[in-house]
């Protein structure tokens, strides 16, 4: 597997907009072009180079992996629509990680800012520490968010991930969130996408589903009065065919979008 | 024949809240240029009025901070160095334009444009949740005459008119006669939703009290006893649900009804998404009856430099130019979340005082940098400027274009001159963007 090293080696007031740093992009290109490559600091364009180290060889993009140094926690929209290879960022990482991404791997070893994996339309996104607000959501306007992917966060999420998900039985897509916490309205205006949280989940989760399944493991802080009660369960079946055993309440809505649904909120007893 | 001294000038847009009331009049000294007499306004665009005769608190000459101070200066000077800070900057903020006429904000969104900069207005802390619940799932409005005309059920959600918007009851929405509405306040049912008990619940024909920051639990209750679901609690949001189906059924009744929001659900926890909900309880409402909705805009032109930064760039606030084309996306690119995150490094503040409004800490950010204000008085704000640019205050001493809250546009009057050297604030960005376009060769 093809190998390219990045190293962030200088210190940035404002974010550096690094939706070049893809495999996509870097794909049969050599070092020095790829220290060619533009990013936007503020309203200045500036090159890579200027800011990365860059070693290793690029190959091909499904062969390629880009490994990422230094604090880059400010350095937004790593990975953008991004269709194969793997990206392994060594840092927490700024906004927008992985977004559109089409496939390929990510893998953040660090919190991420607000917006990752936003609108996902395939690939893995691996966070090994706590995501922003917005994990996993259609950005402003958009009636279709993540279509298909997995979102693996260890820690707690923000408010409002998942927003707008959206599923395909056709084209067999479905869109899954793994998380170990998660903020408020968790999944709001869900339409078929699947949550998994291990912990505890703030107010409103689930608000405006229209269909899809969501299970908290731990307990919510406020379950919405429009979720009826449908019985208790030993095991929950998701529809990528994955069982979650455990003794969990299954309460059925959002009522207030229809008053019969097909949309699932599971709860542990 | 005898020289009046005092003349009058009819049918003044009154250039202060959303409602724009239309019908003032106001008496001005011939001599000294002063307002004198103000009448149908309330009083608080009354005392906008007053608030524009010179006095110790108005600008009337361009000032510079020299050695700590604010000192007057010519406008070439204050122009050119104002220029000069704009130009030298990576991420200037361009912010406010509600309390301005359109012509101006337009003139903004061209300097931020050239110059690559953030611009936002400041329904970035009011109503902006409502444009993002608007964009999430549409909006079904009306024009104000509408509801005076046909509206027979009233509801006042998170907002207080009798203080904030003091004529909106007596022109359009709960006293006034309409054509189908012979009776005035007899042929309405009006509702207040408000964790308070305000002026305006103690008029209501019923008042329905709601904890703090729940509004959205109890709006999601009322879509589902809408649907003809049951809750299975006994009360949502401190509401019991006996109270819930008495209010689903007066709207399900209704034969024309509106909803009216203010900051209580825009600006309370949940923001857009009480407004999101309120919406989707629209649409379902119509299913039932008529039912519409229309948010209590503060500034009187802040639906203004909505359509105005919309039309221009596609997008109602927040708006990044620093790649050349507009990118939108509060959170990221809103004034409050810049200046928390210290991604600014200047700013042009027209018409509006962030120092008054921001959180503290956004505010330090704020005076890090060079500020540059164009604002006809001294508010926390101007003070802490480097550069004060004093502009004649539209709608009062020069002519312009406001929105309604609902969005019809109507033409400010002239009532009087300036005192100073006052410019309007069309011109003064005007000469601001020549000299920005000089600078960097444009």
């Amino acid at each position: 597997m093809a190998e390219i090293k990045l190293k962030l080696k200088k210190t940035h007031k404002f974010p550096l907009e690094a939706d070049v740093i893809s495999t996509d992009v870097f794909a049969g290109k050599s070092n020095d072009e790829i220290k060619a490559l533009e990013l936007y600091l503020g309203n200045e364009v500036v090159q890579l180079g200027e800011f990365f180290d860059v070693t290793g060889k690029s190959g091909d993009a499904n062969e390629l992996k880009i490994i990422i140094d230094g604090d880059v926690s400010n350095v937004k929209r790593i990975g953008e629509k991004m269709t194969a290879g793997e990206i392994e960022i060594n840092s927490d990482i700024g906004m927008h990680v992985g977004n559109q991404m089409k496939g390929g791997k990510i893998i953040v070893h660090g919190d991420a800012d607000d917006w990752a994996g936003a609108m996902l339309k395939g690939g893995e996104l691996i966070i090994e520490g706590n995501a922003g607000h917005y994990t996993g959501s259609a950005y402003r306007g958009f009636w279709k968010g993540m279509e298909d992917g997995i979102i693996r966060v260890k820690g707690t999420i923000g408010n409002e991930s998942m927003l707008w998900a959206r599923n395909s039985k056709k084209a067999n897509k479905w869109p899954i969130l793994y998380c170990g916490a998660a903020g408020s309205f968790l999944g709001i205006h869900n339409h078929g996408g699947t949550i998994i949280v291990e912990g505890d989940v703030d107010r409103c989760a689930g608000a405006d589903q229209a269909w899809g399944t969501i299970v908290i493991k731990g307990s919510v802080s406020r379950k919405l009065p429009s979720y009826k009660k449908v019985g208790e369960v030993k095991e929950v079946e998701l529809p990528n065919g994955e069982k979650i055993k455990g003794k969990f309440i299954e309460y059925s809505g959002d009522h207030s979008v229809k008053k019969e649904t097909n949309g699932r909120l599971y709860i542990a007893a | 024949m005898v020289e009046r001294k005092i003349k009058t000038v009819y049918d003044v847009i009154c250039p202060f809240c959303g409602t724009l009331c239309d019908d003032l009049e106001v008496d001005v000294d011939n001599t000294t240029e002063k307002v004198v007499e103000v009448r149908n306004a309330c009083q608080i665009g009354t005392a906008k009025y007053f608030s524009s005769n010179p006095s110790e608190h108005r600008y009337e000459k361009p000032m510079i901070r020299k050695d700590g101070e604010l000192q007057e200066t010519t406008w070439d000077e204050a122009i050119d160095k104002a220029a000069d800070i704009l130009v030298k900057s990576k991420r200037p903020l361009l912010y406010g334009f509600s309390s301005t006429e359109c012509e101006a904000q337009g003139k903004g969104v061209e300097l931020a444009e050239t110059l690559g900069g953030i611009l936002d207005n400041t329904a970035s802390v009011c109503h902006g949740p409502t444009l993002l619940a608007e964009q999430d799932v549409g909006v079904p409005s009306s024009t104000l005459g509408e509801y005076k005309n046909r509206a027979d059920t009233v509801v006042f959600w998170g907002c207080n008119p009798v203080h904030a918007h003091p004529r909106h009851l007596g022109r359009y929405s709960e006293y006034v006669r309409g054509y189908f509405k012979k009776d005035g306040r007899n042929d309405r049912f009006v509702i207040v939703v408000d964790p308070r008990n305000t002026h305006t619940a103690q008029i209501a024909d019923l008042f329905v009290q709601v904890n703090p920051n729940e509004d959205y639990e109890l709006m999601n209750a009322i879509r589902a006893t809408l649907r003809g679901v049951e809750i299975e609690e006994e009360e949502v949001s401190g509401v019991p649900v006996e109270k819930i189906k008495q209010l689903v059924d007066i709207l399900k009744k209704a034969r024309y009804g509106v909803i009216f929001f203010g900051m209580g659900l825009t600006q309370t926890l949940a923001h857009h998404r009480n407004i999101d909900t309120a919406i989707c309880l629209i649409r379902e409402l119509n299913d039932h009856t008529k039912f519409l909705i229309t948010p209590m805009r503060g500034h009187y032109n802040v639906t203004g430099a909505n359509q105005v930064f919309s039309w221009n760039t596609g997008y109602a606030y927040s708006i990044d130019f620093s790649r050349g084309y507009p990118r939108y996306n509060p959170g990221e690119f809103s004034s409050v979340d810049l200046l928390m995150r210290d991604e600014i490094d200047s700013s042009l503040i027209v018409a509006s005082d962030p120092a008054s409004n921001f959180p503290a800490d956004s505010v330090k950010t704020l005076f890090k940098y060079p500020l540059i204000a164009i604002e006809p008085h001294e508010t926390p704000t101007s003070v802490f400027a480097d550069i004060v640019l004093p502009p004649q205050m539209a709608g009062i001493e020069c002519v312009g274009t406001a929105y309604r809250m609902d969005s019809v546009p109507l033409r400010l009057r002239k009532v009087k001159d300036a005192p100073g050297d006052c410019l309007s604030d069309l011109e003064i960005l005007e000469r601001l963007l020549e000299k920005v376009k000089e600078k960097i060769g444009e």
